[in-house]
């Protein structure tokens, strides 16, 4: 700001007691180098007239907190700046929390500003600037959530477990291979084919591929009959999302503390265009990332469709095509998870995702085997595929342990992720620590979330830290089973358990909407935006400050530490990873772990 | 094109209804719902204390997969 282009500026609190707003704003003019005379509150507008009309500023700034009579007083004060010929030479401009930029408008003003502005909106006006910020574009560069950790042991006594038990698990898997390897190699080779224009490759290995799938998707393929609750997207739907660039930037609403945050949310509407509009308002709001959740019943079901489908539950079909629509809704800066985590198709997942160009996928062969209804042993042979491409790729992903929702102790669940994450870091990946932010079936049973919510979730991330230097994000989604169908409390615990997980040093968390504990329908856009809105207001709250989790927090962190210890031992005096896995080492049917059946005696010798 | 077609999905309306139970407070909502003209309408939560029950209801104004009524008109993004 140059002194040529200062303003001199009347501010006054048109209002008997509140002037913070009007004291703020007067000090950033300031800083940008104008004369600003700012009044007490409670004066009349005859003393304010008076006043104006000594200074015969450029500016005359007044702001209205209280809401009783604002329209008649603003109306009176506008007519009496005209009567007394200051109009000719001041802007006249008002502000504050019981301000509506239309009333402004209505009432002759020439600028009106409401609650949410911000600081810069109001200096930028008088600037004459065209304010930015509100309008940024969702800048910077994208997050790497690895960047920086070396994946070696902190305690090498588990280490040295982990490492013995990873390296069986992948001389196990090399020897063995599945229907669901077979085809993500084809896969791999169809979309080359297709690529290349070798129109009768391509039309063989589609064919091979067909072979190899099962229930409703080979009906899909063999038939063309289609898959029950979905539809081809209309041409009009496609094409919504073909044109949309997503270079355009996001329209940025203002949620600074989200800014030097990962905070990625789920999206799986069912149809790829409403997903596009949730993935673009969550980006938005805060969003640094989202995540793609598919149909439950593309788990169980060998083989994947082919083409833009629209789903009518929950989750969107995974499918190259729909995944590179999906694509075009992510902006270049924000992050794309693909989960391959779980079912019959978790190699091929690994491929699309990367064909697609997601950034990250999600692998555990443990919660899918004894959580999520997969055979073990297809899941282990598949799993540690999914590790070798998403190592091949480039491509990180976080190992859940969604299993400590069904009851498996937490000792056990970091246990197989433990081993999981090893078996990745020695293929040459990236794997991200995911340990459940909930008040899981464990911690209510045990206790340990009988006084607080925070200390059993600062345990697991002390744990993990003390144990291997890998990134942690917690999730998916924080806060899973506190929260209910009311937003106000859903969005709190989200916001509380963010806050905590990001104080603790966590990379990333996964959100939910308000809409978590709701299940009568599809999430709401609203819903979405409840929660960004609450976390980034928590981190604003705590600011550099961090949640103290109580003594109990340490004790429980070395109780963990001695379950994932003692469990890792069994497995590895057990001598097989997945023998353990049928077993119930890493979590049995008194924990509420079954192993899964789907894919059974799916595994053959590799050739 | 009404603003009920510009909704992108839903529409909620949270309210207290003085009434006698939460049970009482959903069938208020929906009644609600259905006189402003909500097809598609469901409770959210229902919870009662005091006089009455605070209630938030969800009219879907276009359900996933259905034929948006915004769609020629668009939003900015896409």
């Amino acid at each position: 700001m140059t002194a040529d282009n200062s303003q001199k500026i009347l501010i006054v609190p048109l209002d008997p007691v509140h002037d913070v707003g009007a004291k703020l704003i007067a000090r950033t003019l300031r800083e940008r180098g104008h004369s600003v005379t700012l009044l007490q509150p409670d004066l009349s507008v005859e003393e304010v007239i008076s006043r104006a009309r000594q200074l015969l500023p450029d500016f005359i700034m007044v702001s209205r907190t209280i809401s009783y009579d604002t329209p008649e007083l603003l109306a009176k004060f506008a007519d009496m700046c005209d009567a007394a010929g200051l109009r000719s030479h001041a802007k006249l401009v008002v502000g504050g929390m019981s301000i509506r930029k239309e009333m402004a408008q209505e009432l002759g003003y020439d600028a009106g500003f409401g609650p949410q502005t911000t600081l810069e909106e109001v200096a930028d006006y008088v600037d004459g600037k065209a304010h930015t910020s509100h309008e940024a574009s969702h800048g910077g560069t994208k997050p790497d959530l690895t960047r920086g950790y070396k994946y070696d042991f902190v305690d090498a006594e588990i280490g040295e477990l982990c490492v013995g038990i990873a390296r069986r698990l992948i001389d196990w898997a090399s020897q063995r291979t599945s229907p669901g390897i077979e085809r993500a190699h084809l896969r791999m080779k169809l979309e080359e084919a297709r690529l290349s224009g070798d129109v009768a490759l391509a039309n063989e290995l589609r064919g091979r591929y067909s072979a190899l799938t099962g229930g409703d998707v080979r009906k899909w393929y063999e038939s063309g009959q289609p898959i029950p609750h979905t539809r081809p997207l209309a041409p009009y739907e496609a094409a919504a999302l073909e044109n949309m660039d997503n270079g355009v930037p996001v329209s940025l609403v203002s949620q600074k503390p989200l800014e030097p945050v990962n905070v990625i949310v789920q999206y799986g509407t069912g149809c790829p265009v409403m997903d596009a509009y949730h993935i673009r308002l969550s980006l938005g709001w805060g969003a640094k990332g989202a995540v793609h959740f598919d149909p439950s019943w593309g788990a169980r079901t060998e083989g994947l469709a082919e083409g833009t489908l629209s789903h009518q539950h929950d989750g969107t079909v995974l499918t190259l095509e729909n995944l590179r629509l999906l694509k075009r809704a992510i902006h270049p800066a924000a992050l794309w998870q693909v989960r391959a985590h779980r079912g019959l198709n978790t190699p091929e997942t690994v491929v699309l995702a990367h064909l697609a160009g997601a950034d990250l996928t999600k692998i555990n062969i443990v919660y899918g085997s004894l959580g999520a209804g997969t055979d073990p042993a297809r899941l282990a042979v598949d799993g540690v595929e999914c590790l070798r491409l998403a190592a091949s790729f480039g491509l990180p992903y976080d190992v859940v342990t969604n299993e400590e929702l069904c009851g498996v102790p937490a000792r056990k669940a970091f246990a197989g992720m433990l081993v999981v994450a090893t078996a990745g870091v020695l293929l040459g990946g990236r794997p991200i620590l995911q340990p459940l932010f909930a008040d899981s079936p464990e911690a209510m049973v045990s206790g340990f979330t009988q006084d607080n919510l925070v200390d059993f979730n600062a345990a697991k991330m002390i744990a993990l830290k003390s144990i291997m230097n890998a990134p942690i994000w917690p999730g998916a989604p924080v806060g899973f089973m506190t929260q209910t169908q009311d937003r106000c409390q859903s969005s709190t615990m989200t916001a509380l358990h963010a806050a905590l997980a990001l104080g603790l040093g966590a990379e990333a968390v996964t959100i939910a909407s308000s809409d978590e504990a709701y299940a009568g329908g599809p999430i709401s856009a609203q819903a979405r935006v409840d929660t960004l809105k609450s976390v980034a207001a928590s981190l604003k709250f705590f600011g550099s400050t961090r949640i103290a989790p109580t003594a109990r927090a340490e004790k429980m962190a070395a109780d963990l530490k001695k379950g994932i210890k003692e469990t890792l031992e069994r497995v590895y005096e057990r001598g097989d990873f997945v023998a353990a896995l049928y077993e119930g080492l890493l979590g049995d049917r008194e924990d509420g772990a079954y192993p899964g059946r789907a894919g059974r005696d799916t595994v053959t010798a590799r050739q | 094109m009404t603003a009920r077609e510009k909704i992108l999905d839903a529409c909620d309306i949270e309210t207290f209804f003085v009434c006698e139970d939460a049970e009482e407070g959903k069938r208020l909502g929906l009644a609600l719902m259905k006189e402003l003209g909500f097809a598609d309408a469901d409770v959210v939560f229902s919870e009662m204390a005091g006089p009455g029950a605070r209630v938030r209801v969800r009219g879907y104004v276009n359900r996933p997969g259905s034929t948006y009524t915004w769609r020629n008109e668009g939003g900015r993004h896409p």
